[in-house]
């Protein structure tokens, strides 16, 4: 596990109540680091909050891990079971 | 320390952990809640681009552990108390405002700002008597309006 996937599965499962369901995937493409999130169906809204701004504070924190490691980090949420 | 802060000082030190960084969290209680400051080196990532990670934690602790406290208190979290020295300046900055408009009689604004900045720009306007203050705006973040009180 890279430091980026670790920070944000440590702040997924404090915003969820489903933490034993989140899953971190993290995959390069062209230059950027993708992490994809993965949380249990229905728990979406949680890390997204009201008008995207819990959302938009990950992204901020994914960025600032990514910038510890040299990554540019995309986020991206997912709410279907991961399969893989 | 309270049980409702534990919680809060274990995530932290997680979500330092997780960072890569080496840092210590700090507590502090006052009546309006639990203070937390991030100390060590390696803490300053925290405060780069303005302090916008430290923001970003901030909402996630609000949003994650708000709920737990009792009604009237809040968590503040900090890095190299940074945020305690912006807040010692926008306090002082608004004091000097409210007194310009007592002299002038001209109204001033200050902002824009987010709400826990405005509730600051109040509270220190509300000690200089004869002024008066009105969030205006309707988004996140609004002005402060400070003018003489009618």
């Amino acid at each position: 596990m890279s430091a980026l996937t670790d920070v944000v599965s440590v702040l997924a499962r404090a915003l969820t109540d489903r933490p034993d369901e989140v899953r971190v995937v993290e995959s390069q493409h062209k230059g950027t680091t993708l992490v994809e999130l993965y949380l249990a169906p229905g728990e979406l809204g949680k890390v997204i909050g009201k008008q995207g701004r819990t959302a938009a504070a990950l992204r901020t924190l994914a960025a600032t891990a990514g910038e510890k490691e040299g990554k540019t980090v995309t986020l991206e949420f997912r709410d279907t079971p991961y399969k893989g | 320390m309270p049980d409702t802060t534990q919680p809060i000082v274990d995530f932290l030190v997680q979500f330092t952990a997780a960072l890569g960084i080496k840092a210590t969290v700090g507590v502090e209680q006052t009546a309006n809640g639990p203070r937390l400051n991030i100390a060590g080196e390696e803490a300053e990532l925290l405060v780069r681009h303005r302090g916008e990670p430290l923001k970003a934690l901030q909402h996630v602790v609000d949003m994650a552990y708000g709920r737990s406290l009792p009604d009237d208190q809040r968590v503040f979290v900090d890095a190299l108390e940074y945020r305690k020295g912006k807040d010692v300046e926008l306090t002082q900055m608004a004091k000097l405002i409210a007194e310009k408009v007592k002299q002038s009689g001209v109204d001033q604004q200050l902002g824009p700002l987010n709400p826990y900045e405005r509730r600051l720009v109040h509270i220190a306007v509300a000690e200089v008597p004869g002024v008066t203050t009105e969030s205006i705006g309707d988004a996140f973040s609004k002005t402060v309006h400070i003018s003489l009180r009618k």
